[in-house]
């Protein structure tokens, strides 16, 4: 239990310090600006504190638990021969975290919202994690041949810097957002401490080089799957304006040959 | 009561698969010693509650605070004043983002020592004041969104040939960690402030765009940082 109250004593040191800019800015804005009512004014106060507390159990939690276990994980599947079972697993994980991940849930409903149900929520949400897992994956692939991130990243944000200009402008920004959305705490914490403890168990591989990386990966596919689902949108969009176009000539040359029969009997 | 019990079910569907996948490997290859499984039990329940707790205290005070600066930022006409507060709120809040914490660790850790936590914290986080600021400020002078991401991540690319390679992945992950719990709440919330001021119309399009962005200035930073320790 000792590693508990020794992590405990620095966390809440460390939060302490990271936690404070931003009380003193509210504190400061609030004086002079905000100005918001008293109650009000307690109740962000008494959140504030919830914020630390929490954070500090969580974080507790993350770095006692999770990445210790993460890192021993890592290293004992980084030192079996079949070292490529951390690929499918790495698939597996990465799929499990984004369907729990509540920031994807939200990101799936504004899509949803904007595209007026024409994309549902369940199909960003496979899509999404599929995505995700294939990011994982990949990731654990690049760690085991040691590639070079660089292989990855350019050709995909070249692609996804050139799929931008097909879609309407509302979907680059929900697309680039939900990059960060899919980055929950589970995939930063958790899958980064497992990748960093294979990679240290993997001989020649250097962790900075080859188990850093993931989250960028994870941070970039998203990116890719709203701007896909974007143009897949546009043609629904341009199929609809053309069937409008139509019906209107349709009921146009109707009107018209109402008219001319109305014409032809009035002579 | 509807929050608490919303709140509850996202940290279980969080957590509690990830904690199962554990428990099924510790009794197929990992076999850890019963004390250290034990330890990471008791973990996962100190994950649990502080999870909840800091989701309840985010959404009691940072999402308040968010949309009363959004609301109060629009409304200055000074522009200089926007990008202060802007930069201030930005630098702040992703200081205490919890994931960068642990990047920020575990970068020490591997690096040994070399990259020191502090040092890519701070960092990071005037990268991301920065980008928030400079989304802001998109917003105000209504620059497309696109052409400012197609030249950042030209930067970006530019950049990264100069940096160290160890820079490279470190700063593309510290793009995706930065945008945690903490900070896309408070963002999404601060759009919300805004667009409550300037409209409908306005807003839904204004809304997006901040995350994105922002994680371009923590990208930038750390690539900078390997410039310079080069």
């Amino acid at each position: 239990m000792t590693i508990f109250v020794d992590e405990l004593i620095v966390l809440v040191k460390e939060i302490f310090i990271s936690l404070l800019p931003l009380l003193i800015i509210f504190l400061i804005f609030q004086f002079i600006r905000l100005k918001l009512p008293k109650e009000q004014f307690l109740v962000i106060i008494r959140g504030i504190v919830l914020t630390f507390v929490g954070l500090v159990l969580f974080l507790l939690g993350i770095k006692v638990g999770f990445i210790r276990v993460g890192e021993l994980i890592g290293q004992t599947l980084g030192t079996l021969d079949h070292n490529w079972i951390l690929i499918p697993i790495g698939f597996l994980l990465g799929l499990l975290v984004t369907l729990a991940e509540p920031g994807v849930r939200i990101l799936a409903l504004e899509v949803e919202k904007v595209t007026g149900g024409y994309i549902s929520r369940k199909i960003i949400l496979y899509f999404l994690a599929i995505g995700v897992a294939l990011a994982v994956a990949l990731s654990m692939f690049r760690m085991l041949k040691g590639i070079s991130l660089w292989y990855f990243l350019l050709p995909g944000y070249c692609t996804i810097l050139t799929l931008m200009w097909f879609v309407k402008p509302m979907f680059v920004a929900i697309a680039f957002d939900s990059g960060g959305f899919a980055t929950g705490p589970m995939i930063t914490t958790f899958m980064l401490a497992l990748m960093v403890g294979s990679s240290a168990a993997i001989k020649g591989s250097n962790p900075l080089l080859d188990a850093f990386g993931m989250v960028a990966m994870v941070a970039m596919v998203p990116i890719f799957s709203v701007l896909v689902l974007g143009v897949l949108y546009k043609r629904e969009e341009l199929r609809i304006a053309r069937l409008e176009k139509q019906d209107r000539l349709k009921e146009e040359k109707e009107i018209g040959n109402a008219n001319s029969i109305s014409h032809s009997l009035d002579r | 009561m509807n929050i608490i019990k919303d709140t509850l079910k996202e940290v279980i569907y969080a957590i509690l698969p990830i904690a199962l996948v554990i428990v099924f490997f510790q009794f197929t290859i990992l076999h850890l010693p019963t004390k250290d499984f034990l330890n990471f039990l008791v973990g996962v329940f100190f994950a649990f509650v502080g999870f909840v707790l800091f989701l309840v205290g985010v959404n009691a005070s940072l999402l308040p605070i968010g949309e009363a600066f959004g609301a109060t930022l629009i409304q200055d006409e000074k522009v200089w004043l926007l990008m202060g507060f802007g930069f201030t709120l930005g630098f702040t809040v992703v200081i205490a983002e919890p994931g960068l914490q642990i990047l920020a660790g575990q970068v020490a850790k591997s690096s040994g020592g070399e990259i020191p936590k502090y040092l890519l914290l701070v960092m990071v986080a005037l990268g991301m004041g920065s980008f928030f600021t400079l989304s802001l400020t998109r917003i105000i002078f209504g620059v497309s969104l696109l052409k400012i991401l197609l030249v950042s991540y030209i930067l970006l690319f530019t950049l990264a040939l100069f940096s160290l390679p160890e820079f490279f992945t470190v700063a593309f992950d510290a793009g995706g960690v930065t945008t945690g719990p903490l900070v896309v709440p408070f963002i999404l919330a601060l759009g919300v402030g805004m667009s409550a001021i300037r409209g409908p119309k306005a807003g839904t399009e204004d809304s997006f765009g901040f995350v994105g962005l922002s994680a371009v200035g923590s990208i930038m930073a750390v690539l900078i940082l390997g410039i310079i320790y080069r």
